[in-house]
Formats: structure tokens, C-alpha cells, sequence
């Protein structure tokens, strides 16, 4: 068994890059390519797949060679960490469906001369990806996470001609890049520090100290930061998923942004000693303005995509939050309670990839359906494709945070965990918990809000445009990846205790942990872990919501499920369309009430021949302000172009201007080494 | 887990439990109603109206939008089985939960907000303006009330050292009701907050049919008959087990320790004396104030957050 395992990951790898050179090959036949690309992916990410779950069970981490080049002596290696299997096992879960799902949906959303190209960028992310979470030195995990980011940045651009789809991938690019620069620094300190470039030795807790160790916390939280999207370096996000295919924008979701969240574990969190509070402080105000103003901002999106995509960013911030809350407990020397809330952030980065992946898969197939993001041009698709909108119904369930589908869970034990610090957190420190507690609540209850606006201006009511009338429900090909992160969905939802077993092990692993023994309790359900406080057994209350449906079934039995058909009152005219209540409107109250957050404009011009009061047309345009686009990378990005500028002088063109230079720095040299020696 | 009793007991436990507090929520709803009129020198509907609309409703034909989907079927139907199933969550005559082994407060506040997920989803069904409407207020309030709900629950729950319901009840009638000012703080920020929930006066008007004004009703508009019987008795439900709730985390004295029928008998009159109290409390807000502007209510919402987060602060301070 372990032979097999062991040869897993480079067997997938091995399959991506012959897939991908297959599908380049096969060029000329997008069709061909296009299935070959996708179910090469699908068989690597299930048996990434296989190798994670090996890990996970068994508890043991399985190592290996991955280049051995004898003639230089160079050796990478490999380790599937049980922390790196957990990932991993997300990565597999999610890719492998959103292969399938790409099987269809990319002979609709990309061009059959490109497909050749996105196909083998889809393997050369999910690839990169794998090797970021098993690499085990410096070289191999920065060729990758560059390598992730290439691919992403290719994939993002797929529509190319589009300027928004170029500008969100040079936006990307940029970002990414601002934080892979971040990392090379941190770990080129690090590696001098330790004088190794092995991350057993790099990332073993007591190579730094003092202010150099909080320096290098700051650098790699911002190189994951960005990554994983989190405020304020989110800003390429809500940009780059609405450009990408819809199959890619899940992967972003659930793969990408989790690389980020990786690298805050395996290096802030675990890889540079015990936590300082300052550190875990930070953390979690992160993941609270995370949480909230990505929640904020999904709500009055209507682009359904840019939607989604700041839901993300919100989901980020819980996952940031719950792993603050882990390194504050492990700063103050609470081993217990830091696995509560390592629990809560790892179960959540499982669920979000699930639910998060499916609603963009479902935002896809609207998308092919209506051929717009734009919710105000939905309504009534529920007719028209009954199954995207039942599972669509099933994650925003989900993503809501309702019991007995999969958000629950993990967000109940983020609140065991903050409510648990509290009580057993000493000083004023402590106060920091309630505050994020509540601010859970309000991001819980916002995206509740936010979701049913989602679901229900789409599905729900008439059609707003003719594309919605006339919209078809996708092939089996890409409702049955769906249908299986929905169920998914509701059985991460009922039996929460599995997840927690299969985590045990994992949090085992990890320094500075000490899970209670039964955190998974016996009616598959869960506890919070230490001795008191909760536990949740969502099957079983299942029974109980059952046992009300069925009362509410015999109340009503009499008349049964039929009734008279009436059309809906339209307020003394005709219902149409028009008088339905918009998106825009739905979260009008939201913008009135957080207007210090969004600080709404609107014009309306009114058009008249007489005078205005007569008009013939009215413009209205409302917008929510770009705070950080505005406020933090504007003026950062004028002072960086402001720079370039001033540099441009010594850019001259001429050659001899060049040649003075290297002159005048060799002579600098020879005087600082004449000086030194 | 505490004392895990056998399923077969919290199964009978939560069926009288479900029967009982069905039977008496429209009592409750009317009752508000008879004395509000008698503040306002009217004479009240009888006290059994509640029961003789319900009845009617039921009897009623079914008449549905013929834009509406099987969501808007479904909306009513969750939302009743929500508030039936939360209410297994809470003691009432005994101090333990009948489900109480299944979940605790987080898990009470999670099913009742898939309850009003499910109706204010099927509220958007129809395509009226109104159901948008109310749909979008009443999400809009319930996230308002969400971390003020929270942190109230919290700040009782911390002092039990417990968030299943079962627990906390059973510590607070083995040490008394603390009188502890962070109670008193907590008790007024948890009030103001099930005032919000429940659809009152200031923050809801349940006996308007305004656009102004609406939220609740303006999202249960378009439901008749059997349909529009399920959502107003789950919302009286949903009333009393706020109520029983309140109850529960500050003053549970009388509560049965034991299943002894005297026991038991003291401790329906005690809790219906407690709810009732309340239903007074509720009664004289809702008299004696004005119904806010929606854009108000936040204000409203902040003090008991202020409330709620005092109490948990001088309460560790």
C-alpha cells in the first residue's frame, strides 16, 4: 500500500504534463483536447486525491523524491504533511467535479482555437498548486507558487480581446507579484538565519527571534495575504473572478485562495515558533474587516459573479479569523483551545471550497444560459433550469450558514472557539473575542441576507430580460458535478463529527496543538472540545425538523398540496417585470444603513423637451464608492508611477549614458572591496 | 453531553413539548391583542380568537400566485417546521431540553433563521413588489439583531459556563438567579431584541396592511388559506418560545427539577405567569411607543448591542 502512495504525487504530476503536452499537440482538435485536457485533470485529482486521504487516515506522511539530477547533485523533495494532505484532499475534492464540469462548459466559454492552451493552463495550475502544498524546500515551493500564478493570470485572460478580462489579469499579476516578492525576501532571511533551504529546518519555530522574527511575520503575512485575498489586499479578486471562466473562478475559490490560506498556516501560524499576541491580534482584526466588508460589498453587487467573488473575500476573512483566534491561544499557552479554533478555520476552508464551488458552478451554467452577469436580467430562471437552481439553492443555504448544510458547522465551531477563548483568554485581550463573535454574527446574517437576494432575483418571480425567458438548463455533463458538491453539502452538513475525525490527526501533527480526544462525538455529531460549553448533532436534530414538516403536511392535508392559480396582484395594473422588486432595491436598505461603509452616490438626470418636470427619459445611476481601490491603491499607485517617472532620467536611451554608469558603479565596487579587504 | 436519556423519552418529550406550545401561541398572540385593546379602552377580540382564525384558515381553499414556483409551496412549510423543531431545543416545564443532546442556543438561533431564510426567499416568488419588499426589510433587521441576539445569549450563556440550554437552566437552578447587574444589562438588550424578532411595535406593526409600514405581513401577503395558517401560527409560536426563552435565561425559578405531576403543575403555572409577565412587558412597549422609521430601528438595534456587550464586560471586567 504505502509503495502505491508513495509514487501518488509524482504520478499525477506525471499525468498533468503529459496531458498538457497532449492537449498542445492535439491543437487542431479543440473537441479532443478538450476532453483529454479535463479528464487528465480528473484522473490526477483523484489520485491526489487517494494519496491525501491515505495521509490523513493513517496519520503518517509520505515523502519522496521529486527531481534527482545526478550531475549537479540537486535533489527536490516532496512531503505530504498531514496539514499539506488536508488541503490537498480539498484541492482533489473540488477540482475533480470542476473538471467535469469544464468538460462541458468550456465548449461553450471558450473559443475552440484557445481551447488547447486554457486546457493545459487548467493542469498547470492544479499542478503548481499541488506541488506549493507538498514542497518541502525553498526552490521547489517558489517555482510553483509562481508557476500557479502564471498559469491563473493565462486563465484569467482566456477572453483576451476584452480590455476588463486583460486589466484584471495584469491587476492580478501585479498584486501576486507584490506578494511572491514579499515571500522571496522572507524566506531568503530565513534561509540566511538557518543557513538551509529545507523547510523541516526553515520553518522548525526557533530559527529567528526578536524583531527580525515579527519582520518576517509582516512579509509573510502579506505574500499569503494576498493570496488568499483577504483585506486590504483583495483587490484584484472581485476582478479577476468575473473575468475567468466560471469552472476557473471556482477553482480561484476553492484552490487558489486556500494556497494562501496554506502558507498562513504551514509558515505565520506553525513555521516561525509560538505566536506572538501582537501577531494574533492582527490576525484576527484581518479576518473581522475581512469578513464583514467582503459580506457588505457581496450584498449590493449585482454582477453575480463580482458577487460571489466578494463573498469569498468574506469567507477568507472567517477562515483568517478562526486562525488568529488559534495563534492568540497558542501565544497565551492554550494548546486545547488553539485546536478548537485550528479546527474551525480547517473545517471551513473544506466547506467554503465545497459550497463556494458550487454556486460559481452554478453561476456558470446561468451564465452559458442568459449569456450575462447581471442579475437584474435574470428572474424566473427556476422554470427554465430546475435543477442549477436547486443546487444554487442548496449552497446559498450553505454559504448562509444554516444548519443542516455544511457552512453550519464550521461556523458554529468558529463560535465555540471565540466563545471559548473569552471565557479562558486572561486580561484585556479577551475582549477582542466577543467583538469578533458579534461581528460573526452580523457577517453570518448579512450573507443570509445576500444570498437570498442572489437566489431569489434570479430563480425567483418573472423573467427580467429575454435572454432569462428563454434561458435552457445545462447538459447532464454539467449538472452532475453539481449535484455532487451539493450533496456534499448536506452530508459535510449532518455529520460534522466525520470531518472533525478525519481532522484529528491533522491537528495532531501541528506544534503547539493538543485536540481534545473527542471532539468528533459518538452520535456524529460534535463538541467543542474542552470540557464544557457545546456540541451539535445536526442528524439528529434533522429528525426534528422531519417531524415538523410532517405536522405542517397534516395541517394542511385537507386541502392538499393543490390550489387555485390567481395572477399575482400587480397593484391595480398589469404584474410585469418592471414591478418586481429589483436587486438594487433589495439591498437599498443595507446601502441607507451602511453608508459610512459604502458611501452611495446617485445622479438622475431627467431629460425633458419642456422642462425637466415633463420628462422624456430619466438616467439614474447609482454607485457604491471604491474605498481601498480609491483611498489606499490610488494614491499608492501615483507615487509608484510619480517614481517611475523621476526614474526615467537615468533611462536615457544612450548607450554611452549606460556604459558611464557601469563605469561609475565598478569603481564605487572597487573602492568598497578595496576598503573591506 | 449530559445525562443522555434514552431516545424514546426525547422523543415523547419533544412531541408534548411541540403539542403543547402549538396549543397555546395563539392564545398568547390574542391575548397581546386583548390587552392592547383594554389600554386602549377598546374590548378586545375573545380570547380564543386566535384559535377560531387559525381554524378558518385551515379550512380555506389554497389560492397561489400562478408565477409562484415549489419555493414559495416550500417557504411557508420550512418555516413552520423551523419553529416547531427550535422549540425541542428549549426547556419550559422541566429543566432539560428535550433535544437537548442535538444542539444548543447556536443551534436554535441557526434553525430559526433557516426558517425566515425560507420565507423571505418565497416571498420573492410571486413577483409582487411587496413580497421584495418585506423581504428585504425583514433580512435587513434580523441581520441588524443577529450580533445584539448573540452577544445577549452569550453574556447569560458565559456565566453558566454552557451554551446547550439544558445545561444553563439546570446551573442557574442550582445557584439561584444571580441578580448580577450584567444579568439586568443583558435582560434589557435580549428584551429589545425579541421585541425585533417578534414583529412588534416599534420595530414591526403586526396589525398593519400599510406599504409604509409593513414587514413581516408585507412578505406573507400573497399566502391564503392553509398556507397563510402555517406561517402566522409558526410566528406565534415563535413569540412564545422567545418568551420562554428570556424566561429561561433569567428567572427559571419554579422550573421542574424532577417528572413528580406536582412539580410539573408548579411549573406550568410559574412559566405561564413568567410569559405572561412578559407578554404584559410586551403589551405596554408596544402602547406606549411609536412605530419606528425603518431607517431608525438600527438605533435602536445599537442600544441593545451596547447593552449586551456592557453586560458581558463588566461581568469579566
Amino acid at each position: 500500500m504505502f509503495g502505491v502512495v508513495a509514487v501518488g504525487v509524482p504520478a499525477a504530476l506525471v499525468i498533468r504534463l503529459v496531458t498538457m503536452a497532449v492537449t498542445i499537440g492535439l491543437a487542431r482538435r479543440p473537441r479532443v483536447a478538450r476532453w483529454t485536457a479535463l479528464l487528465g485533470s480528473l484522473l490526477a485529482s483523484m489520485l491526489t486525491m487517494g494519496v491525501a486521504l491515505y495521509v490523513i487516515g493513517s496519520g503518517r506522511p509520505v515523502e519522496g523524491i521529486l527531481v534527482h539530477h545526478g550531475a549537479s547533485g540537486i535533489v527536490f523533495s516532496y512531503a505530504v504533511t498531514p496539514l499539506s494532505a488536508w488541503f490537498l484532499m480539498v484541492l482533489g475534492l473540488i477540482a475533480a467535479p470542476v473538471a467535469l464540469y469544464s468538460a462541458g462548459y468550456f465548449a461553450h466559454a471558450v473559443a475552440a482555437d484557445r481551447i488547447a492552451v486554457v486546457g493545459a493552463a487548467f493542469n498547470l495550475m492544479l499542478g503548481a498548486v499541488e506541488v506549493v502544498f507538498v514542497a518541502d524546500g525553498v526552490i521547489v515551493f517558489l517555482c510553483a507558487w509562481e508557476l500557479m500564478t502564471l498559469a491563473t493570470a493565462a486563465l484569467v485572460a482566456t477572453e483576451h480581446e476584452a480590455r476588463a478580462s486583460r486589466s484584471a489579469a495584469y491587476l492580478y499579476l501585479v498584486m501576486s507579484h507584490v506578494g511572491t516578492g514579499c515571500l522571496v525576501a522572507g524566506f531568503l532571511l530565513l534561509a540566511a538565519a538557518s543557513g538551509s533551504m529545507s523547510f523541516p529546518v526553515l520553518l522548525s519555530g526557533h530559527v529567528v527571534s526578536g524583531p527580525l522574527r515579527d519582520g518576517l511575520f509582516v512579509l509573510f503575512f502579506l505574500g499569503f495575504g494576498v493570496k488568499a485575498g483577504v483585506i486590504p489586499f483583495h483587490i484584484w479578486l472581485p476582478e479577476a473572478h468575473p473575468a475567468a471562466p466560471s469552472s476557473i473562478s471556482a477553482l480561484m475559490s476553492a484552490v487558489l485562495i486556500t494556497a494562501g490560506i496554506y502558507g498562513l498556516y504551514r509558515v505565520c501560524a506553525f513555521g516561525l515558533g509560538v505566536p506572538d499576541v501582537s501577531w494574533a491580534f492582527a490576525s484576527m482584526v484581518v479576518g473581522m474587516v475581512s469578513a464583514i466588508l467582503g459580506v457588505l460589498y457581496a450584498l449590493t453587487q449585482n454582477d453575480l459573479k463580482r458577487l460571489l467573488a466578494y463573498s469569498t473575500i468574506e469567507n477568507s476573512g472567517i477562515i483568517v479569523l478562526g486562525l488568529g483566534a488559534a495563534m492568540m491561544a497558542m501565544a497565551q499557552g492554550q494548546p486545547a483551545l488553539a485546536s478548537v479554533a485550528v479546527a474551525a478555520s480547517l473545517t471551513h476552508v473544506l466547506n467554503h471550497a465545497v459550497f463556494k464551488g458550487l454556486l460559481f458552478l452554478g453561476a456558470g451554467s446561468i451564465v452559458m444560459a442568459t449569456g450575462t452577469r447581471q442579475l437584474e436580467q435574470f428572474g424566473g430562471l427556476l422554470r427554465r433550469m430546475p435543477w442549477t437552481g436547486l443546487f444554487f439553492l442548496v449552497g446559498a443555504l450553505a454559504i448562509s450558514g444554516l444548519p443542516f448544510l455544511n457552512g453550519f458547522p464550521s461556523e458554529w465551531l468558529t463560535f465555540q472557539a471565540l466563545l471559548l477563548g473569552f471565557s479562558s483568554t486572561p486580561g484585556l485581550m479577551r475582549l477582542n473575542f466577543p467583538v469578533a463573535g458579534a461581528m460573526l454574527a452580523l457577517t453570518t446574517a448579512l450573507a443570509a441576507a445576500c444570498f437570498v437576494r442572489a437566489f431569489g432575483i434570479s430563480f425567483l418571480a418573472l423573467p427580467r430580460s429575454a435572454a432569462a425567458a428563454n434561458a435552457e438548463e445545462s447538459p447532464a455533463v454539467m449538472l452532475a458535478p453539481q449535484a455532487f458538491l451539493a450533496v456534499l453539502c448536506l452530508g459535510l452538513g449532518l455529520l460534522p463529527g466525520v470531518v472533525l475525525g478525519a481532522l484529528q490527526g491533522v491537528m495532531a501533527s501541528l506544534p503547539g496543538l493538543q485536540p481534545a480526544a473527542r471532539m468528533a462525538d459518538g452520535s456524529l455529531g460534535m463538541a467543542s472540545g474542552l470540557t464544557s460549553f457545546d456540541h451539535v448533532a445536526p442528524a439528529v436534530f434533522g429528525v426534528a425538523l422531519l417531524g415538523g414538516l410532517a405536522v405542517a403536511g397534516l395541517l394542511t392535508a385537507r386541502r392538499g398540496l393543490a390550489a387555485r392559480r390567481v395572477p399575482t396582484w400587480g397593484c391595480g395594473g398589469e404584474l410585469t417585470a418592471q414591478s418586481e422588486y429589483s436587486a438594487t432595491a433589495f439591498s437599498k436598505p443595507m446601502t441607507m444603513i451602511f453608508r459610512a461603509v459604502y458611501r452611495p452616490t446617485r445622479t438622475v438626470d431627467a431629460l425633458g423637451e419642456v422642462s425637466p418636470y415633463f420628462p422624456r427619459e430619466v438616467h439614474y445611476r447609482s454607485e457604491i464608492e471604491p474605498t481601498f481601490e480609491r483611498y489606499v491603491y490610488g494614491p499608492l499607485v501615483r507615487a509608484v508611477v510619480r517614481a517611475a517617472t523621476g526614474m526615467k532620467v537615468l533611462q536615457a536611451g544612450s548607450l554611452h549614458a549606460y556604459l558611464a554608469y557601469v563605469l561609475v558603479l565598478a569603481v564605487i565596487l572597487l573602492m568598497w572591496l578595496g576598503g573591506t579587504a | 453531553m449530559a445525562s443522555n436519556p434514552d431516545a424514546v423519552a426525547a422523543i415523547a418529550g419533544a412531541v408534548l413539548q411541540i403539542a403543547g406550545l402549538l396549543a397555546v401561541a395563539p392564545l398568547l398572540k390574542t391575548a397581546i391583542k386583548k390587552m392592547k385593546a383594554r389600554l386602549q379602552n377598546r374590548q378586545g377580540p375573545p380570547l380564543m380568537q386566535g384559535y377560531y382564525d387559525l381554524a378558518k384558515l385551515l379550512r380555506k381553499e389554497t389560492v397561489r400566485s400562478e408565477t409562484a414556483s415549489w419555493v414559495f409551496v416550500a417557504g411557508p412549510r420550512v418555516y413552520f417546521a423551523a419553529a416547531l423543531a427550535a422549540t425541542t431545543l428549549v426547556p419550559v416545564l422541566v429543566a432539560a431540553a428535550p433535544l437537548e443532546a442535538a444542539g444548543g442556543i447556536l443551534l436554535l438561533v441557526g434553525t430559526l433563521a433557516l426558517g425566515r431564510f425560507a420565507l423571505a426567499t418565497a416571498a420573492l416568488d410571486t413577483g409582487s413588489p411587496f413580497g421584495g419588499m418585506g423581504s428585504s426589510r425583514d433580512m435587513t433587521i434580523a441581520a441588524l439583531a443577529e450580533p445584539a441576539l448573540m452577544l445577549g445569549l452569550f453574556a447569560s450563556a458565559l456565566a453558566a459556563g454552557s451554551m446547550n440550554l439544558g445545561v444553563l437552566v439546570r446551573s442557574l437552578v442550582e445557584h439561584g438567579p444571580s441578580w448580577h447587574p450584567s444579568d439586568l444589562l443583558a435582560f434589557a438588550g435580549l428584551f429589545i431584541i425579541v421585541i425585533a424578532e417578534t414583529g412588534r411595535i416599534p420595530v414591526d406593526n403586526p396589525a398593519t396592511h400599510l406599504e409604509l409600514t409593513m414587514i413581516h405581513e408585507a412578505m406573507v401577503l400573497e399566502y391564503a388559506g392553509p398556507d397563510l395558517a402555517l406561517v402566522e401560527w409558526a410566528s406565534a409560536v415563535k413569540e412564545l418560545l422567545y418568551l420562554t426563552l428570556l424566561v429561561d435565561l433569567f428567572m427559571p425559578v419554579g422550573i421542574a427539577t424532577n417528572l413528580a405531576p406536582g412539580a410539573v403543575a408548579v411549573a406550568f403555572l410559574a412559566w405561564g405567569g413568567k410569559v405572561l409577565l412578559l407578554a404584559v412587558a410586551v403589551t405596554i412597549a408596544e402602547s406606549t411607543n411609536a412605530k419606528l422609521r425603518l431607517f431608525r430601528v438600527p438605533e435602536l438595534v445599537s442600544i441593545s448591542l451596547g447593552l449586551a456587550f456592557l453586560a458581558l464586560a463588566i461581568r469579566f471586567l
